[in-house]
């Protein structure tokens, strides 16, 4: 097994003195940083080395979990599944050098432990169930120098190919995610018409790195650059990419013991296998009209029965565009099949943190609770593929010569729908087959309106419908659950530095939860303070004891008594934040609902829970 | 690690104020051409906002900055960088938002897989930078409360 540098810590000897001993010089660590930081950050000063100099950024997510015996009677919360126990924290310290073209730099990511509900969490745990460690962290780190024409990265990198459909590496904290690759960058520009590209490494899986290698090059092209074309944008690009899986098939009896949690008792693999993947692109801009495509297939894997050479997958993607004055107009579409591509199909179900390719939901990521509440997952997980699209509007309606006054429209309209499938995800062709089928629709309409200097509103509904049988290969028949959102939002400035914003939302349904009401009040004291309280409230009962199982609802039995009745639940938070330059502490209490939270277009579940948060992020 | 620790505190020796320039990272501007961050540099100082189109005091932010623009420059010549860290799944979204919001007098950059974000040490949008003439970096500030764009007007003035 030849495990790269970054993951020193893993590898240390499983000494429970020594780590700790390690983990309070990390803390130390932390400390010092944070107060060389702070006195740093107060003079908005930098810090130079030579000629060079260096910057830091450090953030800290905090969770304390407290007791809530409503949520644990009925089963919502479960303590006993924090076996990191009843705090977690996520840090990140950031230190970069720069010296002209020159740099370089580390990231130390501490779990500490780690936050509850991320796949990363049950990933830690389901390596670490042997061990009472709880502490945890990984190092990544870069050297690059920048030519005028050329570049190279060494270390970590982040990088995507188009829009990323067969490769992006990147980081989201949000989500506790970073697939960095480490290896090698090279980029040289071939006039200023050509790009050509490659990269070759080791992407990092949560905190450790995959006994996988990936490589491959991409190369760009401006026709109407080389031509000399000024009024408008030619390009044709391309990309090819593969993953060489480590060959497994010399190990012995221990090297399958020593990672069982891998390779999985039943999936003895022989994993030589090298899957390729090839895209290309084609774009165009003129005169406000922009088209962009891409299409991408995979030649020799299928994700369904990883291992075994099948036809592969492919997906289509096209965007168009369109703006005159202040109207703009873009639509997308998408037809994907079999193209989630993982760094390690040997390790298969635990979560997002395994992927090489970016194949992101096309739905509008609301930002109001409500109209999040139960957001599109996506149907190629469970049926291989989707096909849809989505198409936005929007138009300012201004005066010029008042400018602190206008109406800002914006129209979105989506529809995803499920590809025909074989039962079971069998590849027999005689096997019974299911129809695709729509599985998400959803209208939105939102209205900003600034009347004056002091007031200013915000009114969006949204219509969403969506089907929960998508979580299930087999379902032949759809189970639609339909929900009517509306949205009021008022900010009103009292001076230069005081406000106070309110937002009153109500989720109408017949189906699953049944109605919620959500409201919140922002009192801002700018630039520093800023106070807020909110709740959220399922406020009918829904289901009962016959059909709670197959659809929601808020039907839930005692679990140490049995009997049944509608939780009917409010979820509230009450916090505070405090700004100065670029550092922000923000701390708060509440409960929060059971739910997916969203960044990127990626996904994650998060858990019920009841506790304070404590946040942090600071750098210069 | 105890090297790490060894480098970390070598670096810290030696802490001088002088104001951090504008790293070099390419973007995309709004023809989707890559450009370097550099060539933002032109004398001109500027307010540098990082904004997603599924972060909404970050829209916040710009429409306040862009309520008070015309009056600002009466008294300070100065120009925003809009830089949208939306990806993929989000940008076209984000290319016809700056139109549909009417943000036609700010510089649209975009910064689809985050290296300028990153070179920035950003963590949170929305997260506002004020840079001089020169490519200096002179403040920021994290997070959008209504009204805190004053202090952005006031730190540019002091520029003058």
């Amino acid at each position: 097994m030849n495990y790269a540098q970054g993951v020193s810590f893993r590898r240390m000897p499983l000494c429970a003195k020594y780590n700790l001993s390690k983990m309070k010089r990390f803390l130390l660590f932390l400390g010092v940083a944070f107060a060389a930081t702070l006195s740093v950050s107060e003079a908005s000063a930098q810090i130079k080395v030579g000629e060079g100099q260096v910057s830091v950024a450090l953030e800290s997510n905090n969770t304390f979990y407290t007791e809530d015996p409503t949520l644990e009677s009925i089963g919502l919360d479960q303590p006993f599944k924090r076996t990191f126990g009843d705090r977690g924290s996520n840090d990140y310290l950031k230190v970069d050098y720069n010296l002209n073209s020159f740099s370089a730099g580390v990231q130390v990511d501490g779990y500490l432990p780690p936050l509850y509900g991320y796949d990363l969490y049950d990933y830690i745990k389901s390596k670490n169930l042997q061990t009472d460690k709880k502490n945890f962290a990984f190092l990544s780190f870069y050297t690059q120098f920048e030519g005028k024409n050329w570049g190279v990265r060494v270390g970590d990198i982040y990088d995507q190919f188009g829009n990323g459909l067969i490769f992006r590496s990147y980081e989201d904290r949000a989500l506790a995610f970073n697939n960095a690759v480490l290896g090698a960058r090279a980029y040289y520009n071939i006039g200023n018409y050509a790009t050509l590209k490659a990269i070759a490494g080791k992407p990092r899986i949560y905190n450790e790195r995959s006994e996988n290698w990936v490589y491959g090059t991409d190369l760009s092209l401006s026709i109407s650059d080389m031509l000399g074309w000024s009024n408008g944008i030619l390009s044709v690009e391309g990309s090819y990419f593969a993953r060489k899986d480590t060959d497994i098939s010399e190990w012995n009896e221990d090297d399958y013991n020593d990672n069982w949690e891998v390779i999985g008792t039943t999936n003895r693999l022989s994993g030589n296998e090298t899957v390729n993947l090839v895209s290309g692109r084609l774009n165009f801009e003129y005169s406000g009209f922009t088209f962009r495509s891409e299409y991408a297939t995979k030649l020799n894997e299928d994700l369904h029965t990883p291992g075994k050479p099948l036809a592969g997958g492919n997906v289509l993607f096209l965007d168009f565009g369109y703006n005159y004055k202040r109207f703009s107009a873009s639509a997308s579409f998408r037809r994907m099949e079999n193209m989630t591509t993982l760094i390690d199909p040997r390790r298969s179900g635990i979560g997002g943190g395994n992927n090489i390719n970016y194949v992101p939901l096309l739905t509008r990521q609301h930002t109001y609770s409500l109209a999040n509440l139960n957001p599109y997952l996506g149907a190629s997980v469970h049926t291989g593929g989707e096909v849809g699209g989505q198409i936005d509007l929007y138009y300012s309606l201004r005066n010029p010569k008042a400018r602190g006054k206008y109406w800002n429209f914006h129209v979105n309209f989506s529809m995803f729908n499920t590809l025909d499938h074989a039962m079971g995800g069998s590849k027999d062709a005689t096997a019974p087959k299911i129809d695709g089928r729509n599985v998400w629709k959803d209208f939105n309409f939102d209205v900003e309106r600034q009347w004056n200097k002091k007031v200013k509103t915000t009114f969006l509904y949204s219509y969403q419908r969506w089907d929960e049988e998508v979580n299930h290969y087999d379902a032949s028949e759809p189970h639609y659950n339909t929900s009517h959102i509306f949205v009021g939002d008022v900010t009103y400035k009292f001076n230069k530095k005081h406000s106070i914003r309110t937002e009153l939302q109500y989720l109408a349904s017949e189906d699953y939860e049944g109605d919620w009401v959500a409201g919140s009040i922002e009192y801002n004291f700018a630039p520093k303070y800023s106070f807020y309280v909110s709740d959220m409230w399922n406020c009918e009962p829904m289901g009962d004891a016959q059909n709670v199982i197959n659809f929601g609802g808020n039907y839930y039995e005692d679990m140490e008594t049995g009997v049944g009745k509608n939780y009917l639940l409010h979820y509230y938070q009450i916090g505070a934040s405090y700004t100065h330059n670029s550092l922000r502490v923000q701390l708060s209490y509440g409960r929060n609902r059971a739910g997916y939270v969203c960044s990127g277009g990626v996904c994650r579940m998060q858990p019920a829970y009841t506790g304070f948060n404590l946040a942090m992020t600071l750098s210069f | 690690m105890k090297k790490l620790m060894f480098l970390m505190v070598a670096l810290f020796v030696g802490v001088s104020a002088s104001a951090q320039t504008l790293p070099d990272v390419k973007v995309e501007n709004q023809e989707a051409k890559v450009i370097s961050t550099r060539d933002l540099v032109d004398g001109t100082p500027m307010i540098i906002s990082f904004w997603s189109t599924t972060c909404k005091p970050c829209i916040m932010e710009l429409n306040a900055i862009n309520d008070n623009l015309y009056d600002w420059l009466e008294e300070v010549d100065f120009k925003v960088v809009a830089v949208s860290v939306d990806d993929a799944r989000t940008l076209s979204r984000a290319r016809a938002m700056t139109q549909g919001q009417g943000w036609d007098d700010y510089v649209c950059v975009y910064d689809k897989n985050q290296d300028f974000k990153r070179a920035m040490n950003v963590s949170l949008t929305p997260h506002t930078f004020i840079v001089d003439g020169k490519g200096n970096i002179v403040h920021s500030h994290s997070g959008y409360t209504p009204g805190s764009e004053q202090e952005l007007f006031e730190k540019i003035k002091e520029l003058k």
